[in-house]
């Protein structure tokens, strides 16, 4: 394979419990030797055609840009990826890895459930047991995709610990792994965890990328910025992968700005007050105080609000070869409007603060200059906020109504 | 040391508060315990079971701070003579500076870290900051552990070691087979005063333990009685001691 890091400068590593040292140590070899196999490389790429409908477009907004009156913006449409996001690229990836390797179970956890879903689909079709990890606040705010889980056939273990969401569902599923790692794979959704994950999950996810690449030599576009949402990262590093060893176009990252730069009110860890820390097997940068304990983080879109980051985002943003924004709740959703009135499409809200930064960084080019938005995700299964934030009376009017009916 | 069963009793500090963390360590102390395991709570604790995790987050919202943990060690430590570890996890040292961390360690009269997700290669500078300050770092191993890698550690001449007897979290009921046992006197061999913890809660247990390591650390069977006494709202002193008396 192309690249094997353990550490992107002083980020990345393997900061585990002894117990989890073999696993880990199998599960590298295994990826190793995967990503030198033809034939599984192969067989990655007919299922990503096949089943996950890869190519996804690399759509010309042209009304966006019209009203924007700077570059011309793209949307790379991940959404359209069966389940609805990039993060079944992975999902898939890893799962075809677990299966090469022996194991009968997978274990995932998820945040805004887009992860859960794209390993519950991919576990049906493979003939896999799987279980999902996700806190019980999570499980509130995205019951569609609870729902969609539970329909694949993956048990969704609701999370009660800590601050019941992602990170906490994170630490369940490591715990799980822990003492099943015989039969059991664990699929990580973000491009973090300790080594070898950050390396697996971004070249699982950097088709993105490659499709991105092809495009622009295809139609000969200038670009000049492209543009990502980073919660952990995965979409992120996948859609830049191809670019980062090349001193252009310009990288940039948008993390969730949440209600304000408050404590407990934003997940900026890059923009905000992120240290180097040592959390949940890797080292990165973290949200955490004095003492070293997480604290709590926010944002409007579940996906987003984890508080650590990928090391290799962490350090590329040290470096400089990725700028990062923050984009705040009411931002994102100002954007999510935008393009659905534009251009007819629902970016996913965590896609949603990329969108916002888009559009700001297109108004620094002019025409015949390209900037590129990743849209991660569709915003299917964000209805419940989306809907409530902004038509709150007509929405609850209908869940009343729906709710007296049922 | 005891007469008995060599044992080392764990807790969390701060939980349920830090005045009924301190009586209940002394009543393991008034019980036979041989060694304290103190844990300093980290929202985060991976390695340990649900149990433990919600006792690592009570005691945090109960205020509890690195600046406590250091004053509660300390008074602790000059209580009593009963040698006293410090267990926690990695991000409590990075925030200080793992240096500053563990100099603070040896000045409240610790007598051993153990820092389960900072193993010998990915220890940030502890192997060397304990031994600049005097303070063993106790490295933890598991039973299956590769054989390169446990030569590395025991070449590392520890003074102690701690593994579990299992694998998995804290918190489950631990059955010790032969191979456990094969693996403890292989540890035992190495000169290193080995103590084998992860799911013992019962004296039969301790005592099938007992000749193949120096000591056996009881955990979460503690937590659990200190949290009944806090739920109920009753000391619990007594039942502590009574249930290290009974182990030993």
């Amino acid at each position: 394979m192309a690249v094997y890091n353990d550490f992107f400068g002083p980020y990345g590593g393997r900061y585990v419990a002894e117990l989890l040292r073999g696993p880990l140590d199998e599960l590298e070899a295994a990826f190793k030797e995967a990503m030198d196999d033809d034939g599984f490389l192969k067989e990655l790429n007919r299922f990503g055609k096949e089943y996950i409908g890869r190519p996804t477009p690399l759509l010309y907004a042209e009304k966006a840009s019209k009203a924007v009156g700077g570059a011309d913006i793209y949307i790379k449409l991940e959404g359209l990826a069966n389940t609805g996001a990039h993060k079944i690229n992975n999902a898939a990836g890893q799962a075809l890895l677990a299966k090469r390797m022996g194991k009968s179970r997978i274990i995932a956890e998820t945040g805004a459930g887009q992860h859960g879903v794209a390993t519950a689909a991919v576990c049906a079709r493979l003939g896999l047991e799987c279980r999902v990890y996700m806190g019980s606040e999570d499980i509130k705010r995205q019951r569609p995709n609870v729902f969609l889980m539970e329909m694949f056939g993956a048990e969704v273990f609701p999370v009660e610990s800590g601050s019941k969401t992602l990170k906490d569902a994170v630490n369940e599923a490591l715990r799980d792994w822990a003492s099943s790692s015989a039969d059991t794979h664990y699929l990580i959704g973000s491009a973090l965890g300790p080594s070898p994950y950050p390396d697996m999950v971004r070249e699982f996810q950097s088709v993105i990328g490659k499709e991105v690449k092809a495009e622009q030599e295809k139609r000969k576009l200038q670009v000049r910025a492209m543009v990502a949402c980073v919660g952990g990262g995965s979409n992120a590093i996948g859609f830049f992968e191809p670019f980062i060893h090349s001193g252009t176009p310009r990288l940039i990252g948008a993390e969730a700005g949440g209600t304000g730069p408050e404590e407990g009110c934003h997940a900026a860890r890059m923009t905000g007050e992120g240290r180097t820390g040592v959390i949940q097997g890797y080292k990165s940068r973290f949200l955490f105080d004095g003492d070293g304990q997480v604290l709590h983080t926010h944002s409007i879109s579940a996906g987003l609000d984890y508080p650590g980051i990928g090391p290799q985002l962490a350090h590329l943003g040290d470096t400089g070869r990725i700028e990062f924004t923050s984009v705040r709740d009411d931002e994102a959703l100002e954007a999510l409007r935008f393009f659905a009135s534009n251009e007819g499409i629902i970016f996913a809200l965590e896609s949603a603060h990329a969108g916002a930064a888009g559009l700001k960084i297109a108004e620094q080019y002019k025409p015949g200059e390209a900037v590129i938005i990743n849209m991660s995700g569709r915003g299917d299964k964000d209805i419940f906020i989306t809907a409530k934030a902004l038509q709150r009376d007509k929405w609850f009017d209908f869940l009343n109504e729906e709710t007296k009916n049922g | 040391m005891a007469d008995g069963n060599i044992v080392m009793t764990h807790l969390v500090a701060g939980y349920p508060n830090l005045e009924e963390s301190r009586l209940a360590a002394l009543a393991m102390v008034a019980g036979g315990a041989s060694y304290l395991e103190v844990q300093f709570p980290f929202s985060d604790p991976i390695a340990d079971g649900p149990l433990i995790q919600g006792a690592c987050t009570d005691a945090l919202n109960e205020g509890f701070s690195t600046d406590k943990g250091f004053e509660f060690l300390a008074s602790l430590t000059a209580e009593t003579d009963v040698p006293v570890f410090l267990m926690t996890y990695g991000n409590l040292l990075m925030a200080p500076g793992v240096e500053n961390f563990v100099e603070r360690a040896a000045e409240s009269g610790v007598a051993g870290l153990i820092i389960p997700d900072l193993p010998y290669d990915y220890d940030e500078g502890l192997y060397e900051a304990g031994k600049k300050a005097g303070i063993p770092v106790v490295p933890v191993v598991i039973p299956g552990i590769d054989e390169e890698r446990l030569n590395a550690v025991l070449g590392m001449t520890p003074p102690f070691i701690y593994t579990a007897v299992r694998k998995g979290i804290t918190g489950a009921r631990t059955t010790i087979g032969e191979d456990t046992v094969a693996f403890l006197d292989k540890l035992s061999r190495s000169g290193a005063k080995v103590l084998a913890g992860f799911g013992i809660r019962e004296k039969e247990q301790v005592d099938l333990l007992a000749p193949h390591v120096h000591g056996t650390v009881v955990g979460s069977a503690l937590v659990e009685i200190i949290g009944r006494c806090a739920e109920e709202k009753r000391a619990c002193s007594g039942e502590v001691k009574a249930f290290v008396e009974s182990l030993i």
